[in-house]
């Protein structure tokens, strides 16, 4: 009931024209920036941030998130009519979708592709909807040691997650560790790591890093390669499904958006790797299991849904907790510091009017890019025919001009394009950034927790394991860091049996 | 792991050394009352000790071949353009910065007509102008021609 309540109070914030206006603006480019490969959500939500420093929290959250969740309806399109996945999330779209493309069927794998999202993206929205305050309220009754060990299994599962190897995750992870160390020291106002620079007395700046690592590093790699767009249809007809592509459908699309919203939860799965498991879940429950990768319906449908129903499960333990399942969850917990607000269990209480208008939004984004994607997917097309050689030029400019607004600072762009050739770089030699701005974002909390929990305890670390969620927590992180021992690496063992 | 895994593995050991150096210097603090060294200390020092396990990997395990660079001269240059950028924009102001930016990776890095560079250039430049700063209010750099 209370569930109810919040949701009519969310509408009511949700449905003014101003607000409407933002959902508009941030599925539409979340959309456009799906559609594009070379620039990924975290890249453009961070693209994004320093515009919305002039309107209201909610409006803004409103506006960041559409764009994430649209970035999941966006990337089918550019999977299933030019075999380049448009963001990570629909790499597995490529298999079937631009068979069913070459086979003159880009309409009904485009049409179901965005039916499948909406119905998941609306399940995982009730999903959110009960379960983040459920969880948050939960959490109330955390101390300063389950908060530190929550946040070591944070890091330890975006780690042990993340593809490639454990060791190089959790180096980058204390590497991250180290530069969230950078700025003022809360406690005892210590300046550290900050050689009398003014940029670095607040820290090290999560957006212009995030910028850095995820858009500019993105657009190093690319210029290095050579890209074949080639675009298999320009005109697309008859998007809606027949009978028998619904038949096929819509269990994969039940079962995508369940497994996606549950594994969507948890910290470091983002949003690949349910999609990959949804895949081969619906490969090994077929009865047709040799069509897959010549063009089945089901191997759309499912991993659709589940991009988009994990897309929005990632917001679970970010609104509920203050901890990102993903590097862009990282970027939207900075967005909220960044508007004022704390994030944490007590987020959901003391800024109600944000949560269920945030909430009220995804449903209605959900209703708004349904409604949007089909009948512009020409104009997609037309976007997709645009050589990358002219974009990214804008896309480094932008991404200059927004590090650039943050602060009006030339400190942040400089950090911004230091740690876009390390991104390019850590990518070339095969070290993940997920885990090192996750520990960039969790530092000064991991930080404050332990030190708390130390001062509480007299300084005793069996306060850690003598509680216990906390114990439960760091046994957890424990056996992830021993699993790779035992070779049971699910990113990994996926994405080689899948290539 | 790869041959440069040995490299990277050293430069981060030594890295770590410095941060551990530097920790100490701003004080552990004991584990009761911890200090503001006590966190970069001891997130340095498990740095070190997986560098030097990176280390021991790449050098007795088995290493696999390097993936070839393509156009590393073109990565190059756009990183060195984006530099320039970051040097120049105050001085010569956004408009301007950002007109040479664009223009200088569509005509000498992806080798187009001079005519194309210079018209997308002013385009770019001019509507981001307009965006960015009369627009969205982000008080780009104005540069000498503001004086």
């Amino acid at each position: 009931m209370e569930a109810i309540e919040g949701l009519l109070y969310g509408l009511s914030l949700a449905l003014t024209l101003k607000n409407l206006a933002f959902v508009f603006a941030g599925v539409f480019l979340g959309t456009l920036v799906g559609v594009l490969p070379g620039i990924g959500p975290a890249a453009a939500i961070s693209l994004l941030l320093p515009a919305t420093f002039h309107a209201d929290p909610i409006s803004s959250m409103i506006m960041l998130c559409g764009l994430y969740y649209g970035t999941m309806y966006g990337g089918s399109t550019t999977s299933i009519l030019a075999n380049i996945p448009g963001e990570a999330a629909s790499i597995v779209t490529c298999f079937d979708g631009y068979q069913m493309a070459r086979q003159g069927r880009a309409g009904p794998a485009l049409g179901i592709a965005a039916f499948g999202s909406f119905f998941a993206g609306t399940i995982a929205v009730v999903g959110l909807m009960f379960l983040a305050p459920t969880l948050a309220s939960f959490a109330l009754k955390f101390g300063s040691p389950e908060y530190f060990s929550l946040m070591v299994m944070a890091m330890t599962l975006v780690t042990y997650l993340s593809q490639g190897s454990v060791l190089k995750g959790l180096m980058m992870a204390a590497l991250g560790l180290t530069l969230s160390a950078v700025g003022l020291d809360p406690v005892t106002s210590t300046l550290r790591f900050t050689y009398e620079t003014l940029v670095l007395r607040d820290g090290v700046g999560i957006v212009p890093v995030v910028m850095g690592l995820f858009g500019v590093s993105e657009v190093l790699l690319n210029v290095g390669k050579t890209m074949n767009r080639e675009i298999l249809q320009s005109t697309i007809k008859g998007l809606f499904p027949n009978r028998q592509d619904w038949r096929d459908s819509s269990l994969p699309i039940v079962r995508g958006s369940m497994l996606g919203f549950v594994l969507g939860i948890i910290p470091g799965l983002g949003t690949i790797i349910p999609t990959f498991l949804s895949y081969g879940l619906e490969k090994r429950l077929s009865r047709h299991p040799e069509k897959f990768g010549t063009g089945a319906i089901e191997g759309v449908a499912a991993p659709e849904s589940c991009n988009n129903a994990a897309a929005t499960a990632n917001f679970v333990p970010m609104l509920s907790l203050g901890i990102p399942a993903n590097p862009i969850m990282a970027i939207l917990l900075g967005a909220l510091t960044v508007y004022g607000l704390q994030p944490g269990p007590l987020l959901i209480t003391e800024h109600s009017d944000l949560f269920w208008g945030v909430i009220a939004s995804m449903y209605l984004a959900n209703i708004m890019l349904l409604v949007l994607n089909l009948p512009l997917i020409p104009l997609w097309v037309q976007i997709l025919k645009i050589p990358y050689t002219i974009l990214y030029p804008l896309i480094l400019l932008f991404t200059l001009i927004g590090s650039y607004s943050l602060n009006n600072n030339l400190g942040d762009v400089i950090v911004m394009c230091l740690f876009g050739g390390v991104g390019f770089l850590m990518k070339k030699f095969r070290f993940e950034p997920a885990p090192l701005v996750l520990a960039l974002v969790l530092g000064p909390m991991l930080e404050d927790n332990l030190r708390q929990a130390l001062l509480i305890s007299g300084g005793s670390f069996a306060t850690f394991f003598t509680r216990p969620l906390s114990a439960a927590f760091l046994i957890v992180s424990l056996v992830t860091l021993l699993l790779p021992l035992l070779k049971l690496r699910p990113a990994e063992q996926l994405l080689q049996h899948e290539d | 792991m790869i041959k440069a895994d040995r490299w990277i593995g050293l430069l981060l050991a030594l890295f770590s050394l410095y941060v551990c150096i530097e920790s100490v210097r701003l004080g552990l603090g004991t584990f009761q009352q911890p200090g503001p060294g006590f966190l970069p200390f001891s997130a340095g020092a498990t740095l070190g000790v997986l560098s030097l396990a990176l280390i021991s990997l790449a050098h007795f395990g088995r290493t696999e071949k390097r993936e070839a660079w393509q156009n590393p001269g073109h990565v190059l240059m756009v990183f060195l353009a984006l530099l320039g950028f970051t040097l120049l924009v105050e001085w010569l102001g956004f408009i301007l910065s950002a007109f040479l930016l664009v223009c200088f990776l569509l005509k000498i890095v992806e080798g187009r007509g001079w005519g194309f560079s210079v018209g997308v250039a002013m385009v770019v430049a001019g509507a981001s102008y307009v965006i960015f700063d009369v627009w969205l209010r982000a008080q780009l750099p104005a540069g000498f021609l503001a004086s």
